[in-house]
């Protein structure tokens, strides 16, 4: 069943007189629970996407619809709800509140979001109960990049969007984080797409969207996509 | 390039370099504008006391003094001139409320006028020489006749010229008129050739014909009378109170009550308006500057962190640190010198409202010349302000400049979290988020935090006094208005009035009276306020401002003399011109706004055998339906009078305003810029927020409840601040009274909605700006 469906999305920015189209008319589907990939080299437009996906940013035409529901025209803070109760993010630089503790950062969800988990269960799972009361500054980067996932899940949403997650990591802790990431989202039943240039991880995925100069050029569907620790990093 | 980068940069920060150029400017224009107005006042009127020879010592005796005696004093060693003088209150003829000071100076040599329009001085002449402002006011000009009634008898001169004079400089009727009115009181001059032909003129119609005066005796009657009516002597002279006493006293073998210009009324005030504007000008702009500087401070520190990496940059392709230190330092010289360069002309205006023709003392000093001075020691001031704001955002830039390159390229790392005493608390789980985030920012964030309590302390401190400020002088003249003066009519008794006689008018005019005459007590000159007060148009009141009916057991103290006796212990005084000392017992404590006064029972002070003489008689009725009578030197309404109270009350509003726009700007400046300061450093915060679905009215509410935190702790801490400031106010705007702080309920709601207001505007004008976070700019690159 299609969670995520791109019609004809196009994307224009305008700066001054200069036009610069980011998204070309893009359209795919995504199924739920399917593991993504969006591939594609740098000013490609997989984070516009992204970004479009996931209600931070509206198209200048087409329509997104998103478990049923078309985005593409919602105002500021119906797009904020969309954002609170269906999608999850992860960012390169994890994103987490300096001034709130690990429990704060992830239990901070529980202010926008009904349906969210218990947020000290989600810090256990990604490992870092022994962390709870630390701040952002006390962990290091894969740390931090847990809290984020923990974070991002503890809302329960339906799609996990992921922005370059291990971008920011050296390989060995990004491996660590990109398993956690899919054992997450698999045992929570999570659609995951994940924007990246690095092409190791587009192996794991059941779907790889290549991406170049705002279009799609490919959408391919993995029938055996490889475990993190079958794949050469 | 550089040069381009510099505008460009300051462009980028304009918010904050605004805000701190309004607050340079504030603080210089403040600092400045009151500085200059003091000096003025003291450059302007020493200039045109000099002009009109304004005296140093007056010389008073009730029974006036002979030609002889002014040459013996006129010789003493250390006096430079002297005159005998006289200045007394008469009605203009057939002119309802309008009333002059007439004074002669014999030899002109002191308390001398200065012409502006018509003939000079001559002392031979027949006509006036009339205060141009109360000409101006009245229609007069020159070549106009003018009638004057001294007893009854008419003075008839034409007006020769329009004066100024250093003696009339603030032009009151009486020490009960707080600001002059020229529409009803002013002052003339007049020779002592036409003042003898008024006596003789006098003495030929009253007492030749009655006591049968032989011609060839009437000179040496009209010189007595002349010698009785000069009651005071002007003199120049720099020696000290003391020796010219002691000297006084060896020429005329008796004490003559001898006052410095210190106790002139027009000196006293001068001055006390002088040392106002030096009280105002040393705490209001310290405070101004100081919360510019600590602005400045914390502004430039996080210009310099966000600046960091082009820093870095620059470094890295090979700009020496001194470049890049000349570069960033010109930011703070920058501001520095629009800074003040704006609060100078603020300054000017501020010193020309307040001292000018049609400025705020325009109707309080009349005086030909109004040039606004600036005191030498604000030139370094200025000087060093700009400096110290440069070496502020040298010092700024140097931090960020230690070490490497590739160091300088790393992005301002914050210092670590610590968690606090109550985030061990088990309370600290059972708060809110958004109390989390806040308490968290605001510790993390100290200075900042520290200013904006400081800016709102500030502003509600300004708030409340300036509003107190009214609410007090409201009160004060209430009370003047309605606790202590119950009477329609004042009027003014001539100078050695017969007591029986006045006091026989008193009883016609169904009214109270008193006598007011100068004693000294324990060294200091105060007031004997000897009262007959049993029709209750003449108040004392005590400390509760209730009527005190006056015991005859003793006497009075007003508050400002409670420490020279405690009640129970007696007291010695001396009255003036007299070698007789009383000893009385002190049975209480008035309030006597205006004067430094004892207080006495005529009873009492008829029992002790102390000489008086009424001074004033107050009555119901009005000034219309007085009798003529040759006792009566000048009659005052009280509604006139109370008039020109409220014209001074209008020059405090004028105060009021400055400071409560000052206190309107001070928060909106200082909280908007660190508003805007918690905004940038909070952006990616904020930016995460909304990605993860917080609406931007949430956000908005995070960020107003920061602000609405500090203001509540703000207003707790500024209200009794502000209180202080309040009674520092009223002992340097109106020392010179003895006023009690009084703040109405309106006061303190409006001070504290105020405060609120400006707090809220400027936190929802900051949450504004959430709807602009561009969560994909924001989340990109690392912390």
């Amino acid at each position: 069943m299609s969670i995520v469906q791109f019609e004809n999305v196009t994307r224009i920015y305008k700066t001054g007189d200069h036009e610069l189209k980011a998204l070309d008319k893009v359209s795919f589907s995504l199924d739920e629970g399917e593991f993504v990939v969006i591939l594609g080299p740098s000013g490609a437009g997989k984070s516009t996407l992204l970004n479009m996906l996931g209600g931070l940013d509206s198209p200048t035409d087409g329509t997104i619809t998103v478990n049923g529901k078309d985005i593409s025209k919602l105002s500021e803070n119906e797009l904020a709800d969309f954002r609170a109760s269906t999608v999850g993010f992860v960012f390169q630089f994890y994103n987490l509140i300096p001034t709130l503790t690990v429990y704060e950062n992830v239990e901070l969800v529980s202010e926008i979001s009904k349906n969210h988990l218990d947020a000290k269960q989600m810090i256990k799972e990604v490992g870092l109960e022994d962390h709870m009361h630390n701040f952002p500054s006390e962990l290091s980067g894969g740390e931090q990049q847990r809290v984020s996932i923990a974070r991002a899940l503890c809302k329960n949403p339906q799609v996990l969007l992921c922005d370059e997650p291990t971008g920011a990591l050296d390989s060995e802790t990004g491996v660590m984080v990109l398993k956690l990431l899919l054992k997450m989202a698999r045992s929570y039943g999570k659609t995951i797409v994940i924007v990246t240039h690095n092409q190791n991880i587009a192996k794991m995925a059941d779907v790889v969207i290549r991406v170049k100069n705002g279009k799609i050029r490919s959408v391919e569907k993995q029938d055996s996509p490889m475990s993190a620790d079958e794949v050469e990093w | 390039m550089l040069i381009r980068k510099l505008f460009r940069t300051a462009w980028s920060y304009k918010s904050q370099f605004i805000s701190m150029i309004i607050m340079i400017t504030l603080g210089m224009g403040i600092f400045l504008g009151f500085n200059m107005e003091w000096y003025t006042i003291e450059y302007d009127t020493s200039r045109f006391f000099a002009d009109t020879k304004y005296a140093d010592y007056r010389l008073y005796s009730q029974d006036g003094f002979t030609p002889d005696e002014l040459d013996s004093i006129a010789s003493i060693d250390g006096v430079d001139a002297a005159t005998r003088f006289l200045s007394v209150n008469l009605d203009v003829k057939d002119k309802k409320n309008k009333a002059l000071a007439l004074d002669v100076s014999e030899n002109f040599t002191v308390s001398a006028f200065v012409v502006t329009s018509g003939e000079g001085y001559d002392r031979n002449s027949d006509g006036f020489w009339l205060s141009d402002k109360f000409a101006a006011a009245n229609g007069y000009k020159t070549g106009d006749e003018l009638t004057l009634n001294y007893q009854g008898t008419d003075i008839r001169g034409k007006i020769v010229g329009l004066i100024k004079s250093g003696e009339h400089m603030i032009c009151v009727a009486d020490k009960n008129q707080m600001m002059p009115d020229y529409n009803t009181f002013g002052y003339a001059y007049m020779s002592p050739v036409k003042l003898r032909s008024v006596i003789r003129e006098i003495t030929e119609s009253s007492y030749a014909k009655k006591y049968n005066i032989p011609e060839e005796m009437m000179d040496t009657v009209v010189s007595a009378a002349e010698n009785r009516i000069f009651g005071q002597i002007n003199l120049l002279s720099d020696m000290d109170k003391e020796k010219l006493e002691e000297a006084v006293k060896d020429k005329l073998g008796k004490t003559i009550m001898v006052t410095p210009k210190d106790d002139h009324m027009v000196y006293k005030e001068a001055m006390g308006e002088s040392t106002e504007g030096k009280t105002m000008g040393s705490i209001l702009p310290v405070l101004f500057l100081a919360i510019a500087i600590l602005t400045m401070v914390t502004t430039m520190h996080r210009i310099a962190t966000k600046e960091k990496i082009q820093i870095g940059t620059l470094k890295a392709l090979g700009f020496k640190n001194r470049r890049i230190l000349r570069h960033y330092t010109s930011y703070g010289l920058f501001i520095g010198i629009v800074g003040t360069g704006l609060g100078m002309v603020l300054g000017y205006l501020v010193c020309k409202a307040v001292m000018s023709e049609d400025g705020m003392m325009g109707t309080y000093f009349d005086m030909p010349d109004w040039t606004a001075a600036t005191p030498f020691f604000c030139y370094p001031v200025m000087l060093g302000t700009i400096v110290f704001l440069t070496l502020i955002s040298y010092l700024s830039v140097y931090r960020q400049l230690r070490g490497t390159a590739a160091q300088t390229l790393r992005p301002y790392t914050p210092k670590k979290m610590r968690k606090t005493l109550l985030e061990r608390t088990k309370l600290w789980d059972r708060l809110r988020f958004g109390t989390k985030w806040n308490l968290r920012d605001l510790s993390r964030h100290k200075s900042r935090c520290f200013m904006t309590l400081f800016g709102i302390v500030g502003c509600m401190v300004l708030m409340v006094g300036g509003l107190g400020m009214r609410d007090t002088m409201s009160g004060f003249l209430d009370l003047l208005d309605k606790d202590i003066s119950n009477y329609a009519t004042k009027v003014n008794l001539v100078d050695n009035a017969d007591s029986k006689k006045a006091k026989d008018l008193a009883g016609e005019l169904e009214g109270d009276w008193e006598a007011l005459t100068g004693i000294s007590l324990g060294g200091d000159t105060v007031t004997l306020d000897v009262v007959h007060n049993p029709n209750e148009k003449l108040n004392i009141i005590d400390e509760d401002n209730r009527r005190i009916d006056l015991s005859n057991e003793g006497v009075y103290l007003c508050l400002r003399l409670k420490d020279k006796a405690k009640i129970g212990e007696n007291i010695t005084f001396s009255p003036y011109g007299s070698k007789d000392t009383y000893t009385v017992k002190v049975i209480g404590c008035n309030r006597s706004i205006m004067t430094e006064s004892v207080t006495i029972t005529d009873t009492l002070a008829d029992k002790l055998g102390i000489k008086y003489t009424p001074t004033a008689i107050y009555t119901d009725r009005k000034s219309g339906d007085i009798p003529q009578s040759d006792l009566i030197s000048g009659k005052q309404e009280k509604a006139l009078l109370m008039d020109t109270f409220r014209s001074f009350v209008s020059i405090m509003d004028g105060m009021v305003v400055i400071l409560v726009v000052a206190a309107a700007v001070l928060g909106i400046v200082v909280l908007y810029n660190l508003g805007v300061m918690s905004y940038v450093e909070r952006y990616r915060e904020l930016a995460t927020l909304k990605v993860l679905g917080f609406e931007n009215k949430k956000i908005g509410r995070l960020l107003i409840s920061q602000n609405i935190w500090l203001t509540v702790i703000g207003v707790i801490l500024g209200l009794p601040a502000g209180i202080g400031a309040l009674e520092w106010m009223i002992t340097a705007l109106a020392g010179e009274y003895e006023m009690k702080i009084m703040l109405g309920p309106l006061t303190y709601c409006v001070s504290i909605m105020l405060t609120f207001c400006v707090s809220l505007l400027v936190g929802l004008m900051v949450a504004k700006k959430n709807k602009k976070i561009d969560m994909v700019e924001a989340l990109k690159g690392s912390e």
